[in-house]
């Protein structure tokens, strides 16, 4: 069986840099799979390739049987790719329930006029995936709430839950933990970690070593554009290049820690 | 040969176009404000050097030699404030009778440099953090005020005309040009020159000056420069003023051709010369706005070819020289032109979607009937045209409410629905025996052309969407500004396509739907007296609201506010953006239709005048003091409206406040609206304050911090 999400020879170039280098990556359906590198080594842009945002110059998607290069974002999407966004980008002037609703109800051509007189009525289908997104992200109870008026714990929550409400096979996840304080970005891996009993498969991109060890069955990593290795969570920890490129000579989990403890520090005092 | 006489001819309006170009870019750089009052600064300024320099026609004993300053009065002549001699704001000041030509023009540059500051310190400076669409209402909330003062102040005096030296429209011409045996205006290679000289010190006051290097370090990175310890506030604020001065050049220049009123419109020209300098090029605006000038005097003379396609007149080609500009720049560049780093984008207004549409809309409903019974035929006429007003605006809160695309020129769109209409529905009869003109058409009945009319709105309001689907924001303002030009002299005043005998007037014929004449003139009387109408426009102002509740509640309304407020977001959870921003250009288009038919079974006759850019721009005015994203914000905008219930009941009652000063409160409160309520507009912000106070009245600690944050001051507005 082919994997849910195949990349080949993946290249971004933006102005005659490699963003993204002939990158070869393969998700299988129901794994829990980590991208890990230093700030700038190309992992959002990988996402925004993957998912129509930036044009690639070189290379093959595949994503559920489909090629999907020629496929506009939107249509990615409805294919069952979601993701979210480092910076949140949410619908700030629209309440939770309606954030997830714009996601999770497809529309057609009639939409305008079953609109216009109420024929539609919500699909139970839809409710349930609403309910159950509000769920797993731990939102129950703030469906009426704006995003704005949550604090930025919970924004990156209804993020994930707006992914979430489509009810995708694939959901590709951008620095999730980016942001948080060591307790929320724990909890944020237990909620990860819960999404496989849902049939969800899940691709995640941060560059905190610590979540990604924790939750991943296969890591892969890159710097300057190219996948430098790949393995189990437990090869990578030992792997001396990736040591080098990314963690630095002396580097162990230890490091990682307290890098992690750290920046959940800085974090709570940065403006957000 | 006539194509090179052309070229030089039109180097005369291309160097006001160039002045003015090169001035909107000043402005844009030291603010990252498109503005849109630039050509009305102009006409302030060609009316202040009028009035100083020239003697009205007819009025004996009057000297002239006053200036106006930019505001009226606002305290009414009433009888005891007169007879207690409360003298308030000082307005006309006396100079001197007859000042010679440098005093003049020294008077008038002060003058638009003092306006320039106003502008900054009053409306720019305070928006600097708002919202995108604050900003673009704030410039057109100055453009109607500067256009609606000159009028309060200057009148509309017909003057005989003093420019100077060469200026003057009195100098001789160049006789046989060239040896093209034509006689070119003299001003014309005095002002191309002129334009060169001044775009040429200007250019090199921000090059090699410090102040033109830290104006272009503000404009990179305000942050940085604020770090480096300019102020970026000053630096915008002298940017205005010398933006201003520039205007105030460019007014004084022109005033030689034609009235200043005409200068306001210029503004369309000026921004497509800015944007072939892509907003921050002074030498790329100046010679796009030579460009420009000769591209379109080349194009009105191309159509004395006897190849040249009738249904494409003269002056269609002069106003869609700069539109053809502008798109073409626009498009091309698609996403590069330059969006300034504006420090924090602000929060989009509100748009809360309603549970009970049918209580509101059933007391609005009865409210007009009650007063449709009272009121005698002036003020029926009075409801029909605030009730025109709401339907209008609801297409407005359709598409820059809720689709956050900021349209321009929906007003026009839905002048081309009554054109189309009445064409459709003509035959070549005099439809009453005091029409001078007759329309030729195929005489369709009735339904059948009102829907004609919507269609053809529609079609055209999705043509002019497509550059949306790739230019955003203020560039899509632009945009739909100069089209608002282009719609009227292609489309409403085009006489081989609207079949009328004079591009001014269009009878409208007597409309009859299934038997039921449904006009609003009484057919003896000629009074606006038929309850027919009144009712027919209340349904179909009801159902319209309905309408745009429905789909504010439903799927659609959710789509069009999560393209708004972020498109990538929007693409990622599935969205079509495109097909989305069409739908809603369309929907949009379709509601500003039915206006346009509301509208020509009003009136006994329709002109491209009911339909001109001031009273389109007016109307997204009022809507947006209303609420731009509420259909109450619609109905509030429709009664404050000029013409509707509040403006003429001010009028019978508050002498002071006459139909002429209605265009100034609106753009006062414009201004207001937009600097405080962020963009909710007066209902909804209203709304919320009681909500807030309830809340408060309860004790209720629910919600402890939404009371003060709704305590911002919104009143004022009427």
């Amino acid at each position: 069986m082919s994997p849910l999400l195949e990349t080949k020879d993946l290249t971004v170039t933006f102005g005659g840099l490699n963003a993204n280098d002939h990158v070869d990556i393969e998700v299988e359906k129901g794994s829990f799979v980590g991208l890990i590198g230093p700030n700038g080594a190309g992992k959002t842009t990988f996402i925004d390739a993957i998912t129509g945002f930036v044009p690639t110059s070189a290379g093959h998607t595949r994503f559920d049987g489909h090629e999907i290069d020629e496929l506009k974002p939107h249509q990615r999407a409805q294919l069952g790719l979601a993701r979210t966004f480092q910076s949140l980008e949410l619908f700030e002037d629209l309440s939770v329930e309606d954030n997830l609703m714009v996601a999770a109800q497809p529309t057609n051509w009639y939409t305008l006029l079953s609109d216009v007189f109420r024929l539609g009525k919500t699909d139970p289908e839809v409710e349930k995936r609403l309910d159950w997104a509000l769920e797993v992200a731990g939102l129950v109870g703030l469906e009426k709430e704006l995003p704005t008026d949550l604090p930025h714990g919970q924004r990156k929550l209804v993020g994930l839950a707006r992914a979430l409400a489509a009810q995708p096979n694939l959901l590709l996840l951008d620095e999730p933990a980016a942001g948080l304080d060591t307790a929320e970005s724990n909890a944020l891996g237990g909620h990860l970690r819960n999404l496989l009993e849902h049939d969800i498969t899940v691709f995640l991109i941060d560059h905190d070593m610590g979540l990604v060890l924790s939750v991943c069955d296969y890591i892969y990593v890159m710097d300057f554009g190219k996948i430098i290795a790949s393995g189990t969570p437990e090869e990578i920890r030992t792997n001396r290049e990736v040591i080098s490129a990314y963690l630095g000579e002396e580097a162990g989990e230890v490091q990682a820690r307290s890098a992690e403890e750290l920046r959940g520090i800085s974090h709570k005092e940065g403006p957000e | 040969m006539d194509l090179l006489f052309g070229f030089f001819a039109g180097l005369g309006p291309g160097a006001v176009f160039a002045i003015l170009g090169a001035g909107l870019v000043i402005a844009y750089r030291g603010s990252g404000v498109i503005n849109f009052a630039h050509g009305s600064v102009a006409a302030y300024a060609a009316y202040t050097w009028n009035e100083l320099r020239s003697v009205p026609s007819g009025s004996v004993g009057y000297e002239g030699g006053s200036i106006f300053l930019p505001w009226f009065d606002p305290i009414p002549e009433w009888g005891f404030l007169k007879a207690l001699h409360i003298n308030n704001l000082p307005v006309e000041i006396h100079i001197m009778a007859g000042p010679p030509a440098w005093l003049a023009m020294l008077v008038t540059l002060l003058m638009s440099a003092f306006i320039g500051l106003l502008m900054h310190l009053l409306v720019f400076r305070p928006l600097r953090n708002s919202p995108l669409l604050a900003k673009v209402v704030g410039s057109v909330g100055v453009m109607i005020y500067l256009q609606a003062i000159a009028s309060v102040n200057f009148g509309a005096k017909n003057r005989s005309d003093y420019g100077f030296w060469e200026f003057s429209s009195t100098a001789e011409p160049i006789t046989n040009f060239l040896g093209m045996d034509k006689n070119l205006p003299r001003s014309t290679p005095y002002l191309a020159i002129s334009a060169l000289i001044i775009g040429t010190i200007v250019w090199l006051i921000y090059r090699y000056t410090r102040f033109g290097l830290s104006t272009r370090a503000a404009d990179e990175n305000e942050k940085g420069a604020t770090l480096l310890g300019y102020s970026p506030q000053f630096l915008a604020g002298l940017n205005w003023v010398i933006s201003s001065v520039l205007a105030g050049l460019a007014g004084v220049l022109f005033v030689h051709k034609a009235q200043p009123s005409q200068l306001s419109l210029y503004i369309v020209a000026a921004l497509a010369a800015a944007l072939v300098g892509n907003l921050t090029s002074i030498p790329g605006a100046v010679f796009g706005g030579l460009g420009l000038g000769a591209l379109a005097s080349m194009g009105v003379s191309a159509t004395r070819y006897s190849w040249w396609p009738d249904w494409l007149p003269p002056e269609g080609i002069r106003a869609f020289a700069p539109v053809l500009v502008v798109i073409v720049v626009l498009y091309l560049r698609g996403d590069k032109l330059p969006i300034r780093g504006t420090v924090g984008l602000g929060k989009q207004p509100l748009a809360p979607s309603t549970k009970h549409p049918f209580v509101g809309i059933g007391i609005g409903a009865f409210a007009v009937l009650l007063m449709s019974n009272i009121f005698t035929s002036k003020w029926e006429s009075t409801l029909t045209t605030t009730l025109i007003a709401i339907m209008f605006m609801l297409s407005l809160v359709v598409l820059l409410g809720f689709l956050g695309q900021i349209s321009l020129v929906q007003w026009s769109l839905a002048g081309v629905a009554s054109f189309v209409l009445i064409r459709l529905s003509s035959n070549g009869l005099k439809v009453r025996s005091t029409d001078f003109f007759v329309v030729n058409g195929p005489d369709w009945p009735d339904p059948l052309a009102a829907l004609g009319g919507v269609a053809a709105a529609v079609i055209l309001g999705l043509l002019i969407g497509i550059p949306a689907l790739k230019i955003r924001g203020l560039q899509l303002a632009v945009i739909t500004l100069v089209s608002i030009v282009a719609v009227e002299d292609l489309v409403m005043r085009n006489k081989p396509i609207m079949g009328v005998a004079s591009v001014t007037t269009n009878p409208t014929p007597e409309p009859e739907w299934f038997g039921q004449y449904i006009g609003a003139l009484d057919e003896s009387t000629y009074r606006n007296d038929y309850w027919k109408y009144t009712l027919f426009a209340l349904i179909t102002v009801c159902l319209a609201s309905l309408l745009v509740v429905n789909l504010r509640r439903g799927l659609t309304g959710r789509r069009f506010l999560a393209i708004r407020s972020n498109e990538r977001a929007a693409a990622a959870a599935g969205v079509n953006v495109a097909r989305t921003k069409m739908l809603g250009f369309g929907v949009s288009s379709f509601l500003a239709g039915l206006a346009g038919m509301l509208i020509a079974y009003k009136l006994p006759m329709i002109t491209s005048e009911n339909f001109s850019p001031l009273a389109g721009l007016a109307m997204i005015a009022f809507a947006y003091i209303g609420g731009i994203t509420t259909v109450s914000g619609a109905v509030l905008g429709g009664i404050l409206v000029g013409g509707g219930l509040i403006s003429e009941f001010s009028a019978l009652h508050f002498e002071g406040i006459t139909r002429s000063y209605i265009n100034v409160v609106g753009a006062v409160g414009l201004v207001v609206t937009a600097i405080f309520t962020s963009g909710e507009g007066t209902a909804l912000s209203v709304a919320k304050s009681a909500k807030a106070m309830v809340v408060g009245m309860r004790g209720s600690s629910e919600e402890p911090n939404i009371v003060e944050e709704l305590n911002e001051p919104i009143e004022e507005t009427v």
